[in-house]
Parts: C-alpha cells; sequence; structure tokens
C-alpha cells in the first residue's frame, strides 16, 4: 500500500487516477443499475479472468512506454508463445517443467533483441518492433498456419482453479502488478527506468547504464507477453499464431488511460492496472446490454482520444 | 509520437548524402528486377510488369498521403481503415449505373477530408499524439463501418468501377494513370510551393518554424487531410480492383504504407523525404512481395522478408545521414 502511495506522490499523477477510479464507481454503479447481472460475485469473477492476459500485456507495455518507446511485437510474440508452449506439451506433457521457463526465457530474449535492435541500429522502436512483429509473425505462420496443439489437464485447471471465490489467475496477475510497482518505486534499476524516459541524454550525463535499461525494459515486456501466453493458452487448450494479433493495439489503450504518456517519464503501473480494469469491465457491461461489438470499437476509440485529451490537457496547465 | 532521440534539423537541399540515398535506392531496385528476370523469363515483359505496377498503384495513392504526415513529424494508422469505409461507402449509393461515380467519389473525398480534419484538429489542436490519434480514428471508423453493414457489406457497384482497376487510356492503365497525377500535383504542393516549404519547416523545427510566421498548427491540420484523401481514392480504386466490397478492404495498407515511405527515404523523424523517392520505395516492397513469390517460397516468407527490410532500410538510412 505504501507503494502505491509513492507512486501517487512520486508522480503527481493522483487526479489521473482519481479521474480514472472515479469513471470506475460510476461504470459499476451504473452496471448495476442497467443490469441485475452485473454486480454479481460470478460476473466479477469472469470478468478477471478476462482481464488477465490484457493485463499482464499491457503492464510489459507500460515498462516500455514508461521509457518512452513502444512495443508492437507484443501481439505477435503472444501468439508464437502459445504455439509454442500448445506443440511443446502435446508432444511432451510430462515436461510442463520445462516448457513454461522455455517459452518466457524465448520471449525474454526476443524482447531483449527489441531492445538491443533499437540501440544498436538507432531506429525508432516504432519501425523496429513493427519489422519484429511481421518477422515473428510471419515465422509462426511457416510454422503452423492452424490452431494446433494441446496442453495437459493441470495447465488447464490452473486457469478455471479460484481461491475463496475469486480466480487464482487474477491473484497471480494482482501480485505480478504489486510486484512490478514496488520495483519501479523501491529499486535503482526500476526508478531508472523514470529518467531515462524523462530525459535520456540527462541520464546517460548522470551515469546511468542507459542501454542496459532499455534493453531490459524491453525484455520484462517480452518476458509479460510470454507470460500473458500461458494464461492464454492455459484457457485455451490450443497454441494460435492469430491470437495475438488485436492484442498489440488494445494493450496501449489502458496504459494511455491509466496516465502513462507515450513521451516517456510518466505513469504507472497503478494507472495501467486501473485501465485495464476500466476498458474490460466497460466492454462487460455493454456485452450484458446487448451492445454490439461493433459500437464497442467505437467507443474504445473514444476513450483513448478522452483520456488523451485529459492528460495532455493537464499537463499543459 | 515524440521521437526518441530528435536529429539536428536538416536542410532539405541536395546534397551527397541525399543524391546517395536516390541513386541507391534505383540501383537495389534494378538489382531486384534483374534477379527477377533470371529467376522468371516472364518478368520483365512490359506486360507483366505493368500488372505489378497496377497491383502497386492503390499503395502508391496511399503513400503520395502518408508522407505528408510522416514530414511533419506524424503518422498515420487510420489509412487503411478509411479505406475500407470509403469502399462501404461506395456502396451505400447502391447505384447500379455509372452516373454515380463522380458522386462516389466526391463523397468518398468528402468523407476522407473530415476523417483527415479530425486527426489532424487532434494532433494540432489537442496535442494526443498522431500515433493515438489515429490509432483511435481506426478503431472508431472500424467500429462504424461495421455497425453499419452489419459485419456482411452488400456489393452493389456501379460496373464502371472496375473501369477504375482495369481500364486503360491510350494503352495506359487508368490507375497509374491517377498516381502519375497525384505524384505530379502533390509532388509540385510539397516540393515547389509555400506550402511544401512550410511543411518541410514544421518538420524540421516545428519551433523556428513558428518563429518564421509559419502556423505549425494549420500545417500539420492540411497535412493530415491530404492524407485522408489520398487514402480515401486510393481506396476508391483498391474497391475497383479488388471487386466486392469488404469490411477489411486495404487492411494492412497503413503498415505498407509506412514501410514504403521509410524505404523510400522518408525520415520518420520528420522534415526529410521526397515523394516521387518514397515512390520508388513503393516500387520496391511490391517488386519484393512479386519475388518471394517467384522464388517459390511460401506466402508468409513476405512478412519476415518485409519486416527485415523496414529495419534495415530504417537503419541503412540512419547511418547513411548521419
Amino acid at each position: 500500500m505504501s507503494a502505491v502511495v509513492a507512486e501517487f506522490r512520486r508522480n503527481r499523477l493522483s487526479l489521473s487516477y482519481v479521474i480514472v477510479v472515479a469513471l470506475l464507481i460510476l461504470l459499476v454503479a451504473a452496471g448495476g443499475f442497467l443490469s441485475d447481472r452485473f454486480l454479481t460475485w460470478r460476473n466479477f469473477g469472469n470478468l478477471f479472468q478476462q482481464l488477465v492476459v490484457l493485463g499482464m500485456v499491457s503492464l510489459g507495455q507500460t515498462f516500455v512506454v514508461l521509457l518512452g518507446g513502444i512495443d508492437l511485437a507484443v501481439g505477435s510474440l503472444v501468439g508464437a508463445s502459445t504455439v509454442f508452449i500448445a506443440h511443446f506439451l502435446e508432444w511432451r506433457p510430462d515436461l510442463l517443467w520445462l516448457a513454461l521457463p522455455l517459452a518466457l526465457i524465448a520471449a525474454t530474449a526476443i524482447g531483449a533483441l527489441n531492445g538491443l535492435l533499437t540501440i544498436v541500429l538507432r531506429v525508432h522502436p516504432l519501425i523496429v518492433t513493427l519489422g519484429m512483429s511481421s518477422i515473428i509473425f510471419g515465422a509462426t505462420l511457416m510454422y503452423d498456419k492452424e490452431p494446433g496443439g494441446s496442453v495437459p489437464r493441470g495447465l488447464a485447471d490452473f486457469s478455471y482453479a479460484n481461491l475463496w471465490g475469486i480466480p487464482v489467475t487474477a491473484i497471480v496477475l494482482v501480485a505480478i502488478f504489486a510486484l512490478a510497482g514496488l520495483w519501479l518505486q523501491r529499486s535503482r534499476s526500476g526508478r531508472s527506468i523514470y529518467f531515462v524516459g524523462g530525459d535520456r541524454e540527462a541520464a546517460r550525463l548522470n551515469g546511468l547504464p542507459v542501454n542496459r535499461i532499455v534493453v531490459m525494459a524491453y525484455a520484462l515486456s517480452g518476458l509479460c507477453a510470454g507470460l500473458a501466453a500461458i494464461f492464454l493458452t492455459a484457457r485455451t487448450g490450443v497454441g494460435d499464431p492469430r491470437i495475438g494479433t488485436a492484442l498489440t493495439l488494445q494493450s496501449i489503450t489502458p496504459v494511455v488511460v491509466g496516465g502513462t504518456i507515450l513521451a516517456g517519464g510518466r505513469g504507472g503501473v497503478l494507472g495501467t492496472l486501473l485501465g485495464v480494469l476500466l476498458v474490460t469491465m466497460l466492454n462487460n457491461l455493454l456485452n450484458f446490454l446487448n451492445v454490439s461489438s461493433y459500437y464497442q470499437w467505437v467507443i474504445q476509440g473514444l476513450i483513448i482520444i478522452v483520456a488523451v485529451s485529459i492528460h495532455t490537457t493537464r499537463r499543459r496547465q | 509520437m515524440a521521437p526518441l532521440e530528435t536529429p539536428l534539423p536538416r536542410s532539405r537541399g541536395v546534397s551527397v548524402a541525399s543524391i546517395f540515398e536516390r541513386y541507391g535506392l534505383i540501383v537495389f531496385l534494378v538489382a531486384l528486377l534483374l534477379v527477377a528476370a533470371v529467376l522468371s523469363p516472364t518478368f520483365l515483359r512490359p506486360a507483366n510488369l505493368v500488372n505489378v505496377l497496377t497491383i502497386a498503384a492503390p499503395l502508391g495513392m496511399v503513400v503520395v498521403g502518408q508522407i505528408f504526415v510522416i514530414l511533419v513529424r506524424g503518422l498515420d494508422l487510420s489509412v487503411a481503415s478509411l479505406m475500407a469505409t470509403v469502399a462501404v461507402l461506395a456502396t451505400a449509393f447502391k447505384a447500379t449505373t455509372n452516373d454515380a461515380i463522380p458522386m462516389i467519389f466526391a463523397a468518398a473525398i468528402a468523407f476522407s477530408a473530415v476523417v483527415g480534419l479530425v486527426n489532424g484538429w487532434l494532433v494540432a489542436k489537442r496535442d494526443v499524439s498522431p500515433f493515438l490519434a489515429t490509432l483511435a480514428m481506426m478503431i472508431i471508423l472500424q467500429g462504424v463501418r461495421f455497425a453499419y453493414t452489419g459485419g456482411a457489406p452488400i456489393s452493389t457497384l456501379p460496373p464502371g468501377m472496375g473501369f477504375l482497376a482495369s481500364g486503360r487510356i491510350l494503352g495506359i492503365p487508368v490507375n497509374l494513370i491517377t498516381l502519375a497525377l497525384l505524384a505530379i500535383v502533390f509532388g509540385i504542393v510539397l516540393h515547389r510551393s509555400r506550402l511544401g516549404r512550410e511543411i518541410f519547416m514544421v518538420g524540421s523545427n516545428p519551433k523556428a518554424a513558428f518563429l518564421n510566421g509559419v502556423a505549425p498548427d494549420r500545417v500539420i491540420i492540411l497535412c493530415h487531410v491530404i492524407c485522408s484523401v489520398c487514402a480515401g481514392i486510393g481506396g476508391l480504386f483498391l474497391l475497383g480492383y479488388v471487386g466486392t466490397v469488404s469490411n477489411w478492404v486495404g487492411q494492412g495498407y497503413e503498415l505498407d504504407s509506412i514501410v514504403a515511405a521509410v524505404m523510400g527515404g522518408v525520415a520518420l523523424t520528420g522534415g526529410r523525404g521526397n515523394i516521387f523517392v518514397a515512390l520508388l520505395g513503393v516500387a520496391v516492397l511490391v517488386v519484393i512481395n512479386n519475388l518471394v513469390l517467384l522464388l517459390g517460397f511460401p506466402i508468409e516468407m513476405q512478412l519476415i522478408i518485409k519486416g527485415i527490410i523496414i529495419i534495415g532500410a530504417a537503419a541503412f538510412y540512419r547511418t547513411r545521414l548521419a
């Protein structure tokens, strides 16, 4: 909790958070009013289940955006990781203990490669990760175009397990967010992400290992994509090369809604978690109200514009 | 979005580097063509070349617009979604005769201009990063389009729309003529007019431009309008080529147009680029795609090669001019 308070003070983002929290409360109230099934424990269980994957990918995206970069390869990476996990486990279901760490290591390495390329080639991260996304997607499709593979029973059970009525995956997600928040606020390496994102040259002049921090942030984004893939494979039971396609752009919405600015250096994971909650809960409520997913797209677009407008106006003042 | 490292503003005068940039790309293109010719004797036949160019024409139109936005340090992710939306709009008239074609064009251009105006307003007046503004526009257009069609668009098009793709005037494909016209008109605007000079000034140094009496906001909004209008026109021509309306006409063109522009030497940091060189980038991209098929590689290989090329090209221009 003190980490949360620290984040409030540190980034002076309290108003952004207050706005998002107010919107969340408004949403819950409206939901309870409009639908009698919305405010049920069962629905919240579903909701947490739904937000785990998006939450994980958005967390990774937050590290990179804090740095002033962007990771457009996460979607392809999630897809590739699910294909790897599901096919590996179909081949050797008994090697679960090996498959998951391998997937995480590979995803982290690819993330680190993204960061490394932006430094070595001095090319804008947008271009690097876009290119990498294309390469990863193409390579995955060459291996398998259709969803395939399978997962052992234990992994599938994990995705539907509950602890005191709360999905275990959601508890894991919140724990990871808490760890990430603590790390960003309390550790030297975590705080250096803010420095580098705020002013890269100043960070360099202050003797920070800027290149290492950049690679680390992208590696973390890769790691998060790998974790998201584990959640996803556990739930769907297959590896699908296309499953992450929409995730790339979806992962950016909660980050900017949560007040992390694309220019870098300001924001945090608490905002992202609130943003993920807001986006998922809104879609959940719209589903209850039988609003077609087409209008949900329109609303998602409007949310991005409104959120960013609010944050930039605040910055101007 | 803000570039990671803002380079010093560069003059747009002809320098050794920019000449190398130009001819380097031509050499690369010629080499590609030679490889293609060796691999497939039919490749260099005029008929095949015209065919390849015909496929490239709608992308070229999008690139002509995209370059304007990139020059003022932006990018437009909404072009592909706009192309599909314009295609759906074209069916809204339920026209069966060719009399409706001018109306379809007028409606498409007007609609695109409004989209560009909103994009530009968000970027220039509301300080929304171009990436997010056009991303939001892409999603919104997608939602509106699907809501209108209910997921399954009807395909009532005037028969003359096919002429846009396959028709010829004096033996030259109509879409190539249109692309050439667009490129020449906007090339003159960009490289010969006062507005063009202002665009380069805003792109290389907005503050200096402002101090020189240029209104960056106005220039940025205008660039977005030009970009969207070009994408809208490209959407109609692509629709003519595809023949049937789907909700995904033009899918992937947002990234392809950026890739082509970057390969054509347009700097994502703004203020540097040339329309005609950017169109060479389109040619390279299309020939590479064609080559992948000629070599008998699976089509997924295009994705891998495209990825390597976009990163490689961006790195190449960076080091060339560093």
